[in-house]
């Protein structure tokens, strides 16, 4: 039993990851592809209505959210069979959106009319319509459920909703365009990135106050190339991820110093990334060169490059 | 029919004001003059000496093969990889230096393009606009002259047509550079591959 447990252990040790299913919204191939977390393979493609978006999975893995944009909805996939199950309303040209840690209700930014949407994903019904700055974009939900975040693009504000009151508590005035904001695992920051102001805020959760501003430079690239968009922290904390669209490189920062270590060379618009569970990959979706970049996270290299659809946009890993 | 036309006409005008602002630039896509080498090559910027090394005759005609669109990119790399072997990744950096100031060049030269477009454009629909107003100053004439009307009529009509057709054009035009980044970016990864291991950036 002993040695039966231990070749158990060294076999697992060999083979670490589980593979899970990655999903990546091709913007305007209006479908889903379907990678391999392990093989990288593309095991499946199937349509998910006009102009793909914004992609996220229930905590156990059975519901796949899309964005369709064009559609001013959000489209509800089975993972296991692609079937559409069912629409859920989200307001005009819904983008971006964040589940709940437990599931349940789902909150979307509606570019065009200015509001967020809260919407039970077991009723769907929507529970409530927040008002925010213009051009609502990025959105992110502390890790306790306190807080939903939403970054306005044109008001270049992020602001900070009490999930319990479906108020806004606090706003916190960043660079220019706004795009994506993300907790840390402890809650204790917020990063958010800036297209056009080419910055990432550090903010601080406790004081609502920008406590940091990350630039980058790319030695051989011009300065309005380089914006941030899609980012990714680890779960300790300790490296931060920045796309940074049309540079076609993703900045690899210390959590610590908040210093840039390394720029990695992708592929074309990268936009958004998404870790496998395990954190050993990082994937990037890449507009313009159409395909998935796959990041060794602990390597620090770009691994391989997978062709997609046409203009690959969101991105989500399937939980173990 | 000419109102049909003239609705077009003022449907698709004011895309020749989107995007940047920038009255010569008709395009959603934003404006991006040059590309910049650090956006298509891993390594660190190439120094003057692989610019120099970049006229070598041998790499410079493998770069001229190498822009041609209608080469297709599994054949691009077969030739690419067939120049590798042996290469030194100061010769593999040259080679990327010769594509890319190749179709940077180009791709200025489309842009240039683009702008005479909208100048174009923009001069036409001066001149719509012109013979409409020529058309109501006609048609408001005590006595109007109906011939002079229907030729003018007639001009309206034809500055509208193609006014519109070159209108229909411009996802094409504006494509135009991104598709020849695409293409300067494939071939920096196809030769970038055969670089042993490539070199951080600091």
């Amino acid at each position: 039993m002993r040695a039966f447990a231990l070749s158990l252990t060294v076999t697992l040790a060999a083979f670490p990851a589980f593979a899970n299913k990655v999903y990546i919204s091709n913007e305007k191939g209006n479908d889903i592809t379907v990678l391999d977390s392990e093989t990288l393979e593309v095991i499946a493609t199937f349509p998910a209505g006009n102009r793909p978006r914004g992609i996220t999975i229930s905590p156990d893995g059975k519901e796949l959210y899309v964005c369709a944009s064009d559609d001013d909805t959000v489209r509800v996939f089975e993972t296991e069979t692609y079937t559409e199950t069912h629409t859920l309303p989200s307001g005009p040209d819904p983008e971006l959106f964040v589940l709940h840690p437990s599931g349940n209700p789902l909150y979307i930014a509606n570019e065009d009319d200015n509001l967020v949407t809260i919407v039970d994903v077991v009723t769907h019904r929507v529970l409530a319509e927040v008002p925010v700055g213009v051009e609502p974009e990025g959105m992110a939900i502390s890790p306790d459920g306190a807080f939903v975040v939403n970054t306005s693009e044109t008001t270049n504000m992020a602001h900070f909703i009490d999930t319990a009151t479906s108020q806004i508590v606090a706003n916190v005035l960043v660079d220019q365009r706004p795009r994506y904001a993300q907790f840390t695992s402890d809650g204790k920051l917020l990063f958010v990135t800036a297209e056009i102001g080419g910055t990432v805020a550090v903010v601080d959760v406790a004081t609502k106050e920008v406590i940091h501003k990350i630039g980058f430079e790319i030695p051989g690239v011009l300065p309005e190339a380089i914006q941030p968009v899609g980012l990714k922290i680890t779960q300790d904390g300790s490296r931060i991820y920045v796309a940074l669209g049309p540079a076609n490189r993703v900045a690899v920062i210390d959590g610590a110093t908040f210093e840039v270590m390394d720029y990695l060379l992708v592929g074309q618009r990268v936009w958004q990334l998404a870790f496998t569970p395990d954190e050993r990959f990082l994937f990037t979706t890449n507009g313009n060169s159409n395909d998935v970049s796959v990041i060794d996270v602990a390597a620090g290299e770009v691994i391989r490059s997978v062709p997609v659809g046409q203009q690959p946009w969101g991105i989500v890993v399937a939980p173990d | 029919m000419k109102r049909l036309l003239i609705a077009a006409l003022l449907l698709t005008t004011p895309a020749l004001a989107e995007g940047s602002g920038d009255p010569t630039w008709p395009c959603i896509q934003r404006k991006q003059p040059h590309l910049s080498i650090g956006q298509l090559w891993p390594g660190p910027p190439p120094d003057a000496a692989a610019a120099h090394l970049a006229q070598r005759p041998d790499i410079a005609a493998l770069a001229q093969v190498l822009e041609q669109r209608r080469l297709p990119m599994d054949e691009a790399e077969v030739q690419i990889a067939a120049f590798a072997k042996g290469a030194s990744a100061a010769e593999l950096t040259a080679l990327f230096v010769a594509v890319f100031d190749r179709i940077d060049a180009y791709r200025s030269r489309i842009m240039a393009g683009v702008a005479r477009y909208a100048e174009k454009q923009t001069a036409l629909s001066d001149q719509i606009e012109a013979r409409r107003a020529e058309m109501a100053r006609l048609s408001a004439a005590a006595a109007p002259d109906f011939d002079k009307i229907d030729a003018e009529e007639e001009r309206l009509d034809w500055d509208v047509r193609i006014f519109t057709d070159r209108q229909a054009q411009l996802t094409y035009v504006c494509e135009t550079p991104v598709i020849l980044e695409q293409r300067a970016f494939a071939l920096g990864r196809a030769i970038a591959a055969h670089l042993a291991t490539p070199t951080p950036v600091p």
